[in-house]
């Protein structure tokens, strides 16, 4: 394996594909390497050459969740979804841009089985051990995306400037299809440069956990209020994060035996959410 | 050779990409105090500060740290903390006790009195199993007596 | 005079009969409560090296040439290897050695659970006997693995007999009975994750073998090698002198040492075998499962006349079968108890001890049955306790050496009439509420233990023991005693340990046994070597012996005499005093328990099921306290464990596969800095004036024991729900809420929730 340190964004999108990954902060990509899930035969990385900092509405993609909960500029929903998420450590090395890609943490998929997302026949989960699992979207793979980032930024209505095209944070995931497994729609040598956070009126992130730090989402809840119009997204919930068109969306939930519990959760928070916006 | 700035000095390592931080530090420098408990990101025993921010060295990719000044326990021997950790019993079997220390000393070079809310904020990416938490809470409290 | 007796020897709650010598146990007791520095709150004294990251654990050994091991471990529950090709292994980069099932018992062709050993190679570094193993080619005939633990007990696969008990007449208890009340709890596994896994290096030197371990017991590492190598003891040499946490789970050799020997000896080389993250927590041992069928019955007036219960322990394919029903036959005086317990073997990984083992299961079930009966009583669930309060084991009729269970009560009664002003701070979705749950458990230790000290010209002492200090503080407790007794400074007494080359037999590191078992050896040695400091003295001064005291460094004598100590030991220039003491016998004809009571105040979010712990408070009775703060540390300890076994822990295992699925710390979630209560210590600190020169109990288990009952009748007073499954996830406490209201709904006449 090599490390290849581009100068310039074009230098490392021109490196990219073919077996090289782009590496930020690393708290993703380089356990996923060992564990075997991701074979990378080079390296590009990304740190110095994707903006990082925070000036009015925009967000350099190489800013770390740490930079983000202490900025007063950003919007609420964003910098609670940023102070709940992780640990203090992997939120000082992980990137903003890099949260949005991360791979769930179906432990049937981290653990390597054979499994539909990873290009198999069938989901484990699903008639498994699944309690932290899906509740939408989840006929083929019951796994959960866990980026609380991703959620407040949906609600938000966010967009994302890449190396190649700028675009709405919603166009940025797709559910998986037997034709492709991928939960993105980012080409493997195009990079996420900068983010537009549009000012909300109000927002927030409501976020249940199994500890009261230092989890994963079991049920995140984004909301925000912009020109009267509400938006909430959520996390944990699907396969990709979730846009929930209203409150009432929740009763189509298709929870999994072990997963009921997570639509009363959702409820619960997607309601305190918009009393407290 | 690459090298590496480590409290204050520089060091030279010859590793393959893809060696972790914590590996070059604990295998190949004698920098032991620095414990791998998990291996992954997980767990926070293995801590060291890159420029003063508290990082998982099990996951940092040896090659990534470039200029970044690194500390480790070994570097903050004589930092308060430690006497306040020993004072207070803020360690049992000790194993991620430099991991707490690396993450309390950025914690308090940024806020020299913090309060119990940014106490728990701050610690909690480092895990105890023995559970000297309240023990650390208050070393931290009191690092400066 | 060294004298020979016959008697029961316990660990963690298991007992057997066995021959001891033992020394006869000729001191009094101090006088009761803190001393010079007995009882004191006195901070480690490794506690630097340990903070400064100088403490040299196992894993921080390197030996030149050490080699490093991978293990192959099997991927299925249950399957034969059919065949297994080594030499793919042997001939890849850096490979020293290879070995499998023809080559040592430990590594298996016929593995029972995924996770037990296969093959193993030795390689220059780790990496390269990580990919060796990776080219291992196994054919595997994989069969149906046996994974429910009530299929287990139809079919009769158990690891052990199965232990049923009876004394009174259950059936008759039930008919006299006002209230009764059954249930069912089922407690989960929780696995150890001890910081340092587990591992060791072997190094074969000369016609022995040395054995750096991170262990509890370096003696029984000795013995169980010894036999396996077929080698002298003395040809083994085990150390361990820093050691990352254990929890009952390191009481062995595991297959990490014999697999490291083996390699070591083939390779000629020093080899480290030590398990990863993910290997420990399929591998290395857990608490088992359980499922608990219980009945409890009381007349109207609270008195139990009837305690019953089918005990299931989820064993896996090895270990052995905890007393889970214990506590239901100990702990309170009830005539007529019938148990009976199923120790199920199953394709799953093998249990290991974890503090406490079965007591803190058999406790969840017992003591929240308790408060379910209490409610259906309508009595004080603290009054029902009492008014069953045993007053000796009624397991054999046997007397306690000491027990102030009533004592803990009595300092309960404050924080426990604080439950209107707790249950007031309810608002909206939050409901706040007060439990509280008791606790037995062992703890007494037991002879055989032994200690030296030197005291050198310079008036300083040396306690050396071959015993290891497992993160609990025993250095310190250790030195304490042997400064109290002395008569000197505490920072005059240094303690080694931690290697069997250099100090006596020393007992196990578990069990709640290191202070009750080894204190009074040091003591007994200390005391060895004060009174020939005393002759000496009397000589030097011409004085008699019995008008001369040692205190604070100062040789005193009666009639105001005050001579420093060095000025009779300067006299031995490169002489040594030295002592040697032994831990004498338990109490004849008694039987030596730790007791408690916890109260524990919680908030349940009834919306999210979001439960949190606001504050526990701990009181216990474990006879006379060496280190107050050490010993709060390890109340603080067990009861942050025990939040984590209550509520957010929990082992899970594919239900097809038997793969486990939680073997990383992100999806097995211990507990952090934030879930931590307010935790108030408060010890009975009363000497056992039956047990030992001492009066001291162990502490390291009984705290963990009541804190998932403690949590989860807070819950029912919060809520009213009957939470009856661990770990209380927001699933569980959900589906208990939820229950409740069907209940109330029923109560009231209104139709059932659907």
């Amino acid at each position: 394996m090599e490390l290849l340190q581009p100068s310039s964004s074009e230098e490392a999108t021109g490196a990219l594909g073919n077996g090289s990954r782009a590496l930020a902060g690393g708290t993703e990509l380089v356990p996923l390497m060992r564990d075997g899930l991701v074979h990378v035969d080079r390296l590009v990385y990304i740190r110095d050459v994707v903006p990082r900092g925070i000036d009015g509405s925009r967000i350099g993609a190489g800013t770390t969740l740490a930079e983000l909960e202490v900025d007063p500029q950003i919007p609420q929903a964003l910098r609670e979804a940023c102070t709940q998420a992780a640990s203090p450590q992997l939120r000082s090395m992980g990137t903003i841009g890099g949260n949005l890609l991360q791979a769930t943490r179906c432990w049937y998929w981290r653990l390597g089985f054979d499994c539909w997302l990873h290009g198999g026949e069938k989901c484990f989960a699903r008639d498994g051990a699944h309690r932290e699992h899906a509740i939408f979207g989840n006929e083929q793979c019951a796994s959960a995306h866990p980026s609380d980032i991703a959620a407040a930024l949906l609600a938000l209505g966010a967009t994302l400037r890449t190396t190649r095209r700028e675009f709405a944070v919603a166009e940025l995931y797709r559910l998986p299809t037997d034709d492709d497994r991928s939960v993105t729609t980012l080409a493997p040598d195009e990079l996420i440069l900068e983010l537009d956070v549009p000012a909300p009126d109000a927002s927030t992130y409501l976020k249940a956990m199994d500890r009261r730090k230092w989890s994963f989402p079991i049920v995140g809840v984004a909301a925000a209020r912009l020109d009267g119009e509400i938006r909430i997204a959520l996390a944990g919930v699907a396969p990709i994060p979730w846009t929930l068109d209203s409150p009432a969306a929740l009763e189509d939930a298709t929870p999994l035996p072990g997963t009921a519990y997570k639509v009363e959760i959702a409820r619960a928070l997607v309601r305190r959410a918009l009393e407290a916006i | 050779m690459p090298e590496l700035r480590i409290n204050g000095e520089t060091h030279s390592f010859d590793a393959p990409v893809g060696r972790s931080l914590a590996h070059v530090l604990r295998e190949d420098l004698g920098f032991t105090g620095t414990k791998v408990a998990c291996g992954e990101g997980h767990c926070g025993a293995c801590t060291v500060q890159l420029d003063g921010v508290p990082t998982l060295s099990c996951i940092t990719l040896v090659h990534t740290v470039g200029t970044r000044e690194v500390t480790t326990i070994e570097g903050l021997r004589d930092h308060p903390l430690v006497a306040a950790f020993v004072r207070t019993d803020a360690v049992q079997c000790g194993f991620c006790t430099p991991g707490q220390v690396v993450s309390a000393a950025a914690l308090v070079e940024a806020n020299a009195s913090p309060s119990q809310d940014e106490i728990r904020h701050a610690m909690s990416g480092n895990l105890c199993r023995c559970g000297t938490y309240p023990k650390i809470e208050e070393a931290i409290r009191t690092w400066q007596d | 005079m060294a004298r020979l007796i016959r008697t029961e020897k316990e660990v963690e709650g298991r007992y057997e009969e066995v021959w001891i010598v033992v020394d006869e146990d000729a001191l009094d007791q101090w006088p009761a409560g803190p001393l010079t520095t007995v009882g004191q709150r006195v901070p480690r004294v490794d506690g630097l090296m340990r903070v400064r990251g100088q403490a040299p654990y196992t894993a921080d050994l390197q030996l030149p040439g050490m080699l490093h091991t991978a293990v192959l471990r099997s991927p299925y529950a249950r399957a034969r290897v059919a065949s297994i090709d080594l030499e793919s292994a042997r001939s890849a980069p850096g490979v020293r050695a290879a070995i499998g099932p023809a080559d040592l018992d430990q590594l298996t062709d016929e593995p029972g659970y995924v996770g037990h050993a296969v093959a193993a190679v030795a390689a220059d570094t780790f990496g390269q006997a990580h990919a060796a193993v990776e080219r291992i080619a196994v054919q595997w005939d994989v069969l149906e693995p046996l994974l429910d633990p009530d299929e287990a007990v139809r079919q009769k696969s158990f690891v052990s007999d199965v232990a049923k008990y009876a004394r009174g007449d259950f059936e008759r208890g039930l008919a006299e009975a006002d209230v009764v009340v059954e249930a069912e709890y089922r407690t989960q596994v929780v696995l150890h994750n001890s910081f340092e896994t587990h591992q060791a290096v072997c190094h074969w030197e000369d016609d022995g073998i040395t054995i750096y371990i991170s262990t509890q017991y370096i003696w029984g590492i000795r013995a169980s090698m010894a036999e396996q190598l077929g080698l002298p003891p003395d040809k083994v040499r085990v150390i361990c002198h820093a050691m990352g946490g254990g929890f009952g789970a390191k009481n062995s050799p595991g297959d990490y040492t014999p697999i490291a020997a083996e390699l070591a000896k083939r390779t000629g080389r020093p080899v480290r075998c030590a398990l990863t993250r993910r290997e420990e927590n399929v591998a290395a041992g857990n608490r088992n499962a359980t499922i608990q069928r219980l009945t409890a019955a009381a007349t109207s007036d609270g008195t139990l006349v009837a305690l019953g219960g089918d005990f299931i322990n989820a064993i896996g394919f090895s270990g052995w079968s905890a007393t889970t029903e214990g506590p239901m036959k100990m702990l309170y005086a009830c005539d007529n108890v019938r148990t009976t317990q199923y120790p199920a073997k199953l394709n799953l990984p093998p249990m290991a001890a974890f503090r406490a083992p079965g007591f803190v299961e058999g406790t969840f079930g017992l003591e929240c049955l308790l408060d379910e009966l209490a409610a259906k009583l309508d009595i004080d669930p603290l009054e029902l306790r009492r008014r069953n309060y045993a007053d000796s084991d009624r397991t054999d009729d046997r007397p306690f050496s000491s027990k102030n269970l009533a004592e803990c009560y009595r300092r309960a009664e404050p924080h426990w009439a604080k439950r209107d002003e707790v249950r007031a701070r309810s608002k909206g979705p939050w409901k706040h509420g007060v439990g509280l749950a008791s606790q037995i458990w062992y703890g007494g230790g037991g002879p055989p233990s032994y200690a030296w000290i030197r005291v050198g010209s310079d008036g300083r002492a040396q306690v050396v023991t071959a015993m290891q200090d497992i993160g609990t503080g025993t250095r310190t407790a250790m030195a304490q005693i042997a400064a109290e007794e002395l008569g000197i400074p505490f920072d005059h007494v240094q303690v080694s340990l931690g290697d069997s080359a250099r100090g006596p037999f020393a007992s196990i590191s578990a069990g709640s046994s290191t202070v009750p078992s080894m204190g009074p050896a040091v003591r007994s040695a200390a005391a060895d070597a004060k009174r020939q400091i005393i002759e000496i003295a009397a000589q030097r001064f011409h004085l008699e012996e019995r008008v001369l005291d040692l205190r604070n460094g100062q040789i005193v004598s009666a009639d105001g005499g005050s001579w420093p100590l060095t000025e009779v030991t300067g006299l031995l220039e490169s002489g040594q005093i030295l002592g040697k003491g032994a831990r004498g016998p338990n109490p004849a004809g008694m039987v030596v328990l730790t007791f408690g009571v916890q109260v524990a105040e919680v908030a349940v979010d009834v919306e999210t099921g979001e439960v949190r712990v606001d504050k526990i408070v701990a009181i216990h009775d474990v006879g006379r306290v060496i280190n107050a703060l050490g010993a709060e540390s390890q109340v603080e300890g067990g009861i942050i464990q025990g939040i984590g076994h209550t509520l957010s822990e929990e082992r899970i295992v594919d239900p097809a596969t038997g793969s486990i699925l939680t073997r990383t710390l992100d999806a097995y979630r211990i507990p952090t800095i934030a879930d931590v209560p307010e935790i108030v210590t408060d010890l009975i600190d009363i000497p056992d004036e039956h047990l030992t020169n001492l009066g001291s109990k162990g502490l390291g288990e009984p705290p963990i024991i009541p804190v998932a009952a403690a949590i989860a009748n807070a819950i029912r007073d919060a809520t009213g729900a009957d939470v009856r499954s661990l770990p209380i996830t927001r699933e569980e406490m959900l589906r208990a809420l939820r229950e409740a209201e069907a209940r109330q709904k029923e109560r009231s006449g209104a139709p059932a929730a659907v």
